[in-house]
This record gives C-alpha cells, structure tokens and sequence, in this order.
C-alpha cells in the first residue's frame, strides 16, 4: 500500500473519536486496490496503518463475509437466495448461472471472469430474484435477464440496472417524496417544506423535543417496537461524557426492504430526523451504519449530508456514514456499536445498556431510520396529528415491505393497525392459493393462512395474534412452498449469520441445521422433529443475544404449525 | 462499589455489595453455580450460558457471570429451566466437538467433563459432529486440539487483556468460529511468546502442556509451590511432580502477587534443566588445565585462597563481583556487602545492565 491509502485511512480515522474505527474502511480500501481480495499481507499493513494487532485485523476480516479472503473473478456474482428470493426463483438462478457458467457456488470461471455464490438477504425483497455484481444490484430479474447481464459483462460492460419498484402511500408522511424525482437534492427537498421542523427544533429547548417524542409514544420500527421517548429517557442526567447518536441502517432482517426507500429516494428526511433528534439529546455527533451492500445508498446519504452541511442544517452535529460489510447480526445494536469500533460484530452482554455504556463507552441512543424519520413530522406537525395516525398505543405511519408470492411487492406506507388483508390487495393480491404469511420479517412467528382473520398490522395485535410486527416485511407463502423447505432456508441463514460467541446460538442454530438437513433428505425420525421442538424452546431466552430468540421463535412455530408436513418427509423416507 | 443490597438466592437471604455479580456474591455464600467461559480477572463473556439462573418469577434466564446484583432480587440457581438450558448447552458441547476422554491429557481435570458429570447426562441427544481439525503438533511446549476446543475464549481474554500479548483472537464466525493466533497461523509461526497462560486458562483439552504429555494423570500430580528460580521477580508457581518428577508449571491466581498467576515462558516451560544430564553436581576445579570433581570444603577454600593472594598483590579493585538477576533480593544484597565488607572493593554489577 503506498502512501497515498495512508493519508486517505488517517482522513478516515479523523471522522472517528478512535483510530481503532477506521480498520473496516481501510480494509475496503485494501481490498478495492487489490482486485477485491486482501492477502494476508494487506491485513498486516492494515492492522499497522490502524494500530491494531493483527489477530484482531484478521479475526474482523474473517468474519464479514464482504471481505474476500479468496480471489474473486473480475465480476462477482452474488445471488440473494434469502426467503423473498427462495420464494421467487433465486434457485433457478443459481442453477441457471452454474450452467451457463460451467461452476458450482463459490467457483471461479477459468478465465477469472465470474465468480458465482449464493448470498443472503441483500435488502431488495421486493425486487427479488435480485444478483449483486461487485457493487451493483440487478434486480427484478428473470432467467432472459440473467443471460444478457451475463452476456455484457462477458463484453466488459456493466448495464444500466433497472431500478424499478413498487411503491404507495396512504400517509404521505415516510414516502411523500417517493414519487419525486431528484428529492434527493436539498433544493427539492426544502421546496416540499424539509428542514422547517428542524428551524423549528432549534427554537426549543432540547427537554422539550424529548417530551413531544415521548408524547407521540411514536415506538421503534426497527423491530422491537420499544417507544423511543422511553429509551431516550434513559440517558443518564448530569453526564459528562459525550452522548452519541446512531441512526440503524442496517436493514438485514429478511422481508425488510423499507429503510432504503427513504434513503434512497429521500434521504434528506432521515437526515432531519437526526439532526433534530440528536439536538433533542445533546448528540454532536451521529453515526448512521448502513449495510455495506447499499454502497450506492451510502454515497446517496453522504452526498445529502455534504448538501446540509452546506446549507448550514448540520451546525450542531456531525454525521458519519459507517459502512458494514456483510453481518446480519450487526443490525443488534451492540453488535453494531462493536462494529464503528472497528470489531467484529460479537453482540455485548447487557447490561450495561448502550443509553448508559454505548459507543466509546459513553450514553448511546440507537434508532431506526423509520423511527427517526418519523421525528420531523411529530416536531412540525404536533403529537395530536401524529397520534389521529394509528391506533391506541401503536401510532403513526408505518412502512411495510411485501414480498413474496404477491402481484405487485412493493413498500407501501399505511398508519399502523392497517388490516393486512388491505395491505396485501394493495400489493396486487396473493398469487396462487395462500398457506400462510410471515409478518414481520424472517425472526417472527409465520402465520398459517386459516390463522390471519382480520389482522391488524400493529405491534400489539400481531402480539395478540401469537407473533411479531417486527419490522414489518411481510413476506407471502402460497401453497406451492414447502414448510420444511422453508424451515431449512431459515436456519442455514440463521446459522450462517451467529457471530459464534454463545453456545445456544453457535450450536443450537447449526444443530437445528443439521437436524432439518436430515429431515427434508428424507433421513429423518419423528424423534428429530421433538429435539427441534424442545431445542428450540430451550433456546428461547438463553442466548447471549436476542438472535437465538429470532430463529428459535420462526423454526418452532414453523415445525409445530406445519408438523404433517414434517411427519410426511419421514414416512416416505 | 461499596453499597450494601440485600437479595434472595435459593431462598436465602443474602447481603452483597453493589457491582458484585451474581456468581461472586453465590460463592461467597458457598452456593454452586457451573461456569465455564467464567475466568478470574478477565472481563465476563457471557458466552457459555451454563452459569444461568432464573430471577423473578417470570422465568427470566440470566448470565450470573455478568448479571450484577440489585436490591430484592430474587434467584434461583437450580430450577428445572436452569437445569434444561445447563443441559442442553452441555450436551450441545459434547456433541459439537471430539470429547473421547481416553486420550485427553484433561481427563479427571476438565471443567466440561465435571459439568456433564454434575450433569448427570448419560449421552447427548444431539449426533456427534466431529469438526475435523488437525491438532496442532509444530511446537514442542503447547499442543492444541481445536476438536476439544469449547470456543470459550479464555485463551484469548487471558492472552489479550492479562498478558497483553494479543496474539489470539477469535476468526471466522458461526460454528466456524475458530480461536487463532493471525491468519489462522500455528502458534510457533505466530507472535506468541510461550508464556502459556493460555494453557492454564483452557478448561478443557484443548490447550495442554506437551511435555507432560503421558507424563502422569492429574490425580497423580503433586503440586509444589514455589518462586520461579529464573530471575528476581520471584513469580509463585506450582510444579507439578509425577513420580518424582516435574512434569510441568501450572499456576495459581490466588497466589497474587508479584505475578498473579501468570509466568514467561522461561518459568513456564524451563524446569526441564532439572534432570538434565549435563548438570553440574558438584563444583569443578580446572587443575592442570583439566576440570575435575571437587567437594564444596575444597572449592570454597580454593576461592579464598585465590581472592586473599589477588587483593594482596593487585588491590582490591583488582576484583570485581558481577551478580545475577536469578539471585533473590536477599542474596544479592549480600554479594555486594560481600564484596564490599570483605573484599573491600565496589566494583560489583548485576546481569540485569548487560
Ligand atoms: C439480530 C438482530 C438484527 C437486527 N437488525 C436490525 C436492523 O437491520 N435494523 C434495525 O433498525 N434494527 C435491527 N435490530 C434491532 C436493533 O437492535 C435495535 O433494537 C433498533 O435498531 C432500535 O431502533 P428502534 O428502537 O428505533 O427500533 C436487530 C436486532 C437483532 C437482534
Ligand atoms: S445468539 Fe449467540 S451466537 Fe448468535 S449472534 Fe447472539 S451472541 Fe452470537
Ligand atoms: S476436553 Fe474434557 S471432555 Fe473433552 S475429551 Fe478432554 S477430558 Fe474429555
Ligand atoms: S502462550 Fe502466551 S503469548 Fe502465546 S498465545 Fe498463549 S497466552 Fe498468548
Ligand atoms: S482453546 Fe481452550 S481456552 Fe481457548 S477458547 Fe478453546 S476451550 Fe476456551
Ligand atoms: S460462565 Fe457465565 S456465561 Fe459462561
């Protein structure tokens, strides 16, 4: 590495309170300058430009699966075969692609072209079968599709992606400018009345903006639903540390595609949703860590950030984009916070809670960039218009991503408690006979199709009804799916995502694996589908971090639902 | 620190202070609680999940390694939930790793075997899965068996936060998480410096003393302890006789200071020199350009001998006394009052300057 990749890691290390943080953006550094592979000899001068020791540089890069420690070909072909994808012919693709290019998963093309794997959710459920191309994602694809992407990177020339996606609002609050075009621009933006509740913020005190989110009861959509005025209440008073805000881009948990539609399309929006919420806590500096796979969103969002900067929004507050690089898990957010601390993304034992011991060891508030996107309308517009939106408790707008076996998947904005029947015929109706639907992204119980009625999508009736609303991804099975199939998809996920600290996570999740293996191989015994039962109770609560919960929850309500199917896969065997 | 709480474990009331854990405050109070990835003077892990409890009366399972204590806290260390999940997490262990005891240099000394015996588990529910590793035979001090390896990350807490060496960590992710030194390197072929801390902090065969490999069972072992004869730290250590003879060096952190359980490598694996062949038995004199066996009487009175007749023909700053780090404070004081008092001279140095 020469000089010039020093200063520009140092440039990166500035953004940071600890140098130590800067070791993920350098290693993307080595990597882009080194055909997108790092040699064990990048890691080591990395590890030295950052100062770290080298088994920590080696153990952070072996465990985002963005950093090649093999060679790649020229164009990596990366097919999400996650659940949306599953469920809309990724596996085709892949087979297809194993044909066309004569390699299995994994392999290389001779002449060091392509090299194909099979990846998990990349955030682009509504679009699936969707392939990543070194940066770049192909969605909407189909099997013509592939064949000419193929054929014009065989020529050296990466097309044109078709950005296609369906879309619509009842709120017009989180995608009223979904529709424009050039909303990313602040011109735009500001013509639609952006960054008036943020004018409005800095005539207030700090405590009021905090009392007017705890009035709004607005709860987190980034799957807990915990009410955000709460935890920001948590904020330990006469502290003399710095307060940290960090806005969760993540967007891993598959079914969920919703953040990126605002920051995609409307980032200055999330970006006034920081700006006000970190003056509400005494933040001067925000992080927003966004899922490496979006690189083309970061760009968006820092270019927006650059725009307020200028514009003179961003005085009080500094905001750094923080790229991940491959880690369901880091979307945990002391998993995340572990990650800009330029770790690997090993969840933290709780308590301390992040409020009172987070980022640098100092109070930490992270949210959802749903949840903070809903902060300019409460600060502009009031609680009483923010709480007409909703239902008793669950208030609001929220985004809910369709994906699946539907006509038209998409991200459609509804107030929460929308009946779910409504939100599927607006996204074009099932297609084919519907066996049951998974509401609330992949870490909720599923639902059999007898079992929605009237749903309604909020958090404390999908309780009702035995599951979660999660993020929201409502993901839409119809009866040409296999549960065991589906089951066993879930848990190759799972077990491919735990970070590997805890024994319930690590082993149970690869046991349940293995056991499923058997099952849907037809080697299976009904006693096979007990210990999965039992396991998968045991789980429940006893890992280190709420993941074992996220596959424990789905796999058991899959086999318990579902056991004829599971019974069947091992009388034919 | 400092506050005084009062909580309930197995329905006893209990005073602890505030920052206490659960686990310390239960030992404190003689209540068993398994632990394994739990090791003294390193931060909790958590990782393990065999030291859980249940507090209240909703079910809530916790870490007691990192759970600290609160006012009215109600625990329960052994209910059947705990007991569930203490089991499962156990027979997951067993059955994700090569637990074949017969030829595990841990056997009778293994904080997993104790577990599944304190378990009482007659076999896992789940099918073995050998992960396959090949043991790690490139060095002669520390062999490593990563098929026995528990992912408890001791080694790594003791060699990162303790030593301070940072040559472990863990690499990979998933169920193959892997603890390693950098680019998954043999230790001879990494920054290690032998110290073998890791060793003693590894509760399960993963991690052993190669040279005492077959050298006796642990229930055979006979611990010594005594100060490291290397320098003048004057580290406490243990050897470990079998037979009449020091097998190895283990350590013991309640022996606290100067080294607090932890040794270098020369203290750790040094002690071979003991019954070596070529050590001197007795003093030697060179006589006729030929070195030959001599009693002490003989040797000290030569040394006298030769000392008077030097001081009294060139001076006494004709001799100079160069003393050795290995000495004891004690013994080095004396040298210099030695070459001081008797010699009369203060040409004396130490081995430490060179
Ligand atoms: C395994 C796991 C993955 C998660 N992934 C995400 C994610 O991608 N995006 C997100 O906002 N929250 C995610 N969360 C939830 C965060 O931990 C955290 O609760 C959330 O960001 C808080 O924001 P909110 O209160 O605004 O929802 C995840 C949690 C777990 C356990
Ligand atoms: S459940 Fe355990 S292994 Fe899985 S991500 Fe959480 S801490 Fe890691
Ligand atoms: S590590 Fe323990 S349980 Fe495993 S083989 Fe050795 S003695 Fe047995
Ligand atoms: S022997 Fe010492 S330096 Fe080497 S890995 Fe173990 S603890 Fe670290
Ligand atoms: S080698 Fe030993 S101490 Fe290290 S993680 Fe494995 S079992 Fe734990
Ligand atoms: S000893 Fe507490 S989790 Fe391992």
């Amino acid at each position: 590495m020469n000089e010039e990749t020093e200063e520009r890691v140092s440039e990166l290390a500035n953004l940071y309170p600890s140098r130590k943080s800067a070791l993920m953006p350098a290693l993307e550094i080595a990597q882009r300058k080194n055909n997108n592979f790092l040699s064990n000899e990048d890691i080591k001068e990395v590890a030295k430009i950052v100062g770290v020791p080298n088994s920590r540089a080696f153990g952070v890069t072996t465990y985002y699966t963005m950093y090649n420690t093999k060679p790649v070909g020229k164009y990596h072909l990366q097919v999400d075969t996650n659940i949306p994808g599953f469920l809309s012919g990724a596996y085709e693709i892949v087979e297809h692609l194993k044909k066309k290019l004569g390699i299995e998963v994994g392999g290389t093309t001779g002449d060091g072209l392509f090299t194909l794997s099979s990846v998990e959710d990349l955030g682009s459920c509504g679009t699936c079968p969707v392939v990543q191309v070194n940066d770049t994602y192909y969605e909407n694809l189909t099997i013509e599709k592939v064949d000419e992407l193929v054929e014009s990177l065989k020529s050296g020339k990466m097309p044109e992606p078709d950005t296609f996606s369906n879309f619509g609002t009842e709120c017009n609050i989180l995608l009223k400018n979904r529709g424009i075009s050039d909303a990313t621009d602040i011109t735009v933006y500001k013509k639609g009345g952006g960054y008036e509740a943020l004018k409005k913020t800095f005539k207030m005190q700090p405590s009021e903006i905090v009392d007017m989110v705890k009035g709004s009861m607005i709860r987190g959509r980034g799957g807990a639903g915990f009410p955000a005025g709460v935890k920001w209440g948590f904020l330990p008073k006469d502290n003399s540390r710095p307060v940290y805000l960090i806005c969760n881009a993540d967007e891993g948990e598959p079914g969920t595609f919703k953040d990126r539609q605002i920051m995609q399309y409307d980032p200055h929006l999330m970006i006034e949703g920081i700006a006000i919420s970190a003056y509400a806590i005494g933040a001067e500096k925000a992080f927003i860590y966004i899922r490496g796979e979006f690189r083309w969103i970061a760009d968006i969002l820092e270019n927006a950030i650059r725009q307020a900067k200028k514009d003179g929004q961003l005085n009080h507050v500094d905001i750094v984009v923080h790229r991940g690089a491959g880690s369901y898990v880091c979307g945990e957010e002391t998993a995340l916070i572990e990650s800009i601390e330029g770790k690997r993304g090993n969840p933290r034992v709780k308590p301390p809670f992040p409020a009172n011991v987070g980022l640098y060891g100092s109070p930490t508030i992270v949210n959802n960039v749903e949840t903070l996107s809903c902060v300019p309308f409460i600060v502009e517009k009031g609680v009483q218009e923010f709480k007409k939106i909703g239902t008793e408790g669950n208030f609001g707008p929220k985004l809910y991503g369709v994906s699946g076996h539907v006509n038209k998947p998409g991200v459609y904005e509804y107030p929460l408690g929308t009946s779910l029947k409504v939100i599927l015929e607006t996204a074009g109706g099932v297609k084919g006979n519907l066996k049951a639907v998974i509401v609330g992204g992949l870490s909720v119980p599923i639902l059999k199709a007898d079992e929605i009625g009237d749903l309604k999508m909020d958090y404390d009736s999908c309780a009702k009804a035995g599951t979660m609303l999660g993020s929201g991804g409502i993901m839409v099975i119809n009866d040409t799916m296999s549960i065991p199939e589906l089951a066993l998809r879930t848990i190759n996920f799972y077990a491919h995502e735990c970070c590997g600290q805890c024994v319930p996570g690590r082993e149970g999740s690869k046991t349940i694996k293995v056991l499923l293996g058997k099952l849907t191989s037809g080697e299976g015994t009904i006693e096979n589908i007990d210990t999965i039962l039992d396991t998968c109770d045991t789980i429940k609560g006893l890992t280190l971090c709420p993941t074992g919960d996220a596959f424990a929850m789905p796999i058991e309500a899959m086999v318990a639902k579902f056991r004829g199917e599971f019974e069947d896969l091992v009388k034919r065997g | 620190m400092g506050n005084k709480i009062s909580l309930t474990i197995d329905g006893k009331k209990i005073e602890a202070s505030s920052g206490q854990t659960i686990l310390e405050i239960a030992k404190e109070n003689g209540i068993h609680i398994p632990t394994l990835c739990y090791y003294p003077n390193t931060k909790p892990a958590g990782a393990c999940r065999v030291c859980v409890v249940e507090i209240g009366t909703a079910g809530k399972l916790e870490a007691s390694c990192c759970t600290p204590v609160s006012p009215g806290m109600v625990v329960q260390t052994n209910t059947e939930k705990v007991m569930n999940a203490r089991r499962m997490v156990a027979e997951l262990l067993w059955s994700s790793g090569n637990h074949n005891c017969l030829q595990c240099e841990k056997n009778g000394d293994c904080e997993l075997q104790d577990l599944i015996y304190e378990l009482g588990i007659e076999k896992p529910r789940f099918e073995i899965d050998l992960p396959g590793y090949e043991i790690e035979d490139t060095n002669s001090m520390i062999q490593r068996d990563l098929n026995k390896c528990i992912l408890c990350g001791r080694c790594i807490r003791v060699c990162n936060e303790i030593q301070v060496h940072e040559v472990l960590d863990f690499s990979m992710r998933g169920s193959h998480t892997k603890v390693s030194p950098a680019f998954d390197a043999d230790y001879i072929d990494s920054e290690c410096v032998f110290c073998g801390a890791c060793v003693d902090a590894c509760p399960v065969g993963a991690l052993t003393f190669k040279q005492a490999r077959f050298k006796g069972r642990p229930w055979e072992m006979k611990k010594v302890r005594t100060t490291c004869p290397y320098c003048g730290v004057g580290c406490q250590m243990d050897l470990n006789v079998s037979d009449g003879k020091v097998v190895k060096v283990t350590t013991n952190m309640d022996y606290g200071k100067p080294n607090h359980g932890m040794l270098c490598s020369k203290g750790r694996f040094g002690m071979n020199f003991i019954d070596n062949s070529d050590r001197l038995k007795t003093p030697l004199i060179r006589m006729d350009g030929e070195l030959k066996a001599a009693s002490w009487e003989e040797a000290y009175g030569y040394i006298a001998e030769k000392f008077a007749s030097i001081k009294e023909k060139d001076g006494p700053d004709s001799i100079a006394g160069l003393s050795s780090a290995r000495c004891t404070n004690e013994e080095n004081y004396l040298f210099q009052k030695f070459m001081r008092a008797v010699i009369g001279t203060n040409n004396i140095d130490h081995c430490a300057r060179l």
